[in-house]
């Protein structure tokens, strides 16, 4: 593995705050969309996201730098989701982003410079979301991990803790729901 | 045209996007694709399915890193302060040992010559000997054994392990 995951591995065993300041820059947008994409909500991502680094600093003394940091970052993260949903009521991930229980996303373009420009990019984004919502969500989680994180399909298995033949096939299946997803959108 | 072949075709646009197509199999889809309008369309359709998936945005709220990292400098401060404590407390343990080592036959003596003065049965000063000697030592290995059991919990969490 690379010398900067064994260097942010010394340095979280150290607990060194400039680094944590460092990481929290570096993946925030990462984190958070990801954060947004599994919760299925932008104030409970942003819970979770300040509690993924609270625990990073707790356990970071785990992370060994034999993989990378943002996998073993999305896996806390995943847990705290995982945690808070059993914690909450026993049912699937799905329901964290029930439409009928949820605020739907309002995603917003930032930078974007023509109004029009804004509109169409916001309505975009909106579709995408949408579509992505009307997926399961373990299909949603490894479309994100994959083609928004580009992690590769062994570091997904570490980060969801299930085979790479499964990942696999949540990943066909997944791009397969999407498509459809977005044709009938579009339709 | 067979099912099979648009079949073929489509698992391999999937597979080309997923985890890379086979080099063998990609000049059969390119001439595959130019000749079947369907199976053309349905990886325009999944290119263009990926392409709003990687380009969608999502703002961040503002001054959300600053909280954090204030936050987690915050708990970093706590966890500074406990260090000093758990530290104090494996520095107790181990003095408790190797005083009750050094002292083992001096209280064993005293054990005896107690139980001589009191008429107490020698098993029951043994015994109690045995428990004076042991008590410490259990109490470390309870610390050590709860210590192990929360370091492999939190390694399952998140899913390293040691």
């Amino acid at each position: 593995m690379s010398d900067d995951a064994k260097s942010i591995a010394r340095g979280l065993r150290r607990r060194d705050p400039d680094l944590l300041d460092r990481l929290i820059e570096q993946y925030q947008y990462r984190l958070f969309r990801y954060l947004v994409y599994i919760a299925g909500n932008k104030e409970r991502a942003e819970d979770f996201f300040q509690e993924t680094w609270i625990r990073v600093l707790e356990r970071g003394h785990q992370y060994d730098g034999k993989s990378k940091f943002e996998a073993w970052l999305f896996a806390i993260a995943r847990h705290l989701v995982i945690d808070w949903q059993r914690s909450k009521k026993p049912q699937s991930l799905d329901t964290l982003t029930d439409p009928e229980q949820e605020h739907p996303l309002q995603l917003a373009s930032e930078s974007e410079p023509s109004p029009l420009h804004q509109v169409l990019s916001q309505e975009k984004e909106e579709n995408v979301q949408a579509s992505l919502q009307k997926i399961a969500a373990i299909y949603r989680e490894v479309l994100v991990l994959r083609f928004q994180e580009d992690l590769q399909i062994e570091e997904m298995a570490g980060v969801l803790s299930i085979p790479v033949s499964t990942v696999k096939s949540r990943l066909y299946r997944g791009l397969e729901a999407l498509r459809g997803e977005l044709q009938g959108g579009a339709a | 045209m067979s099912h099979n072949v648009h079949d073929r075709a489509l698992l391999l646009i999937a597979q080309a996007s997923v985890e890379g197509m086979p080099e063998g199999h990609r000049h059969w889809l390119r001439v595959h694709l130019e000749e079947c309008e369907f199976c053309t369309e349905r990886a325009r359709q999944t290119d263009r399915a990926l392409r709003l998936l990687r380009t969608a945005a999502i703002p961040l709220p503002e001054g959300l890193a600053s909280r954090t990292q204030f936050r987690v400098r915050l708990r970093a401060m706590e966890l500074r302060e406990r260090e000093p404590k758990r530290r104090a407390m494996w520095f107790a343990c181990a003095l408790s040992w190797a005083f009750g080592i050094a002292s083992a036959p001096y209280v064993w003596r005293l054990f005896a010559w107690f139980g001589e003065r009191t008429g107490v049965p020698k098993l029951v000063w043994e015994v109690g000997f045995g428990l004076w000697w042991a008590i410490p030592a259990v109490f470390v290995a309870i610390v050590l054994l709860m210590e192990n059991a929360r370091q492999t919990e939190d390694a399952n969490w998140t899913g390293q392990s040691r």
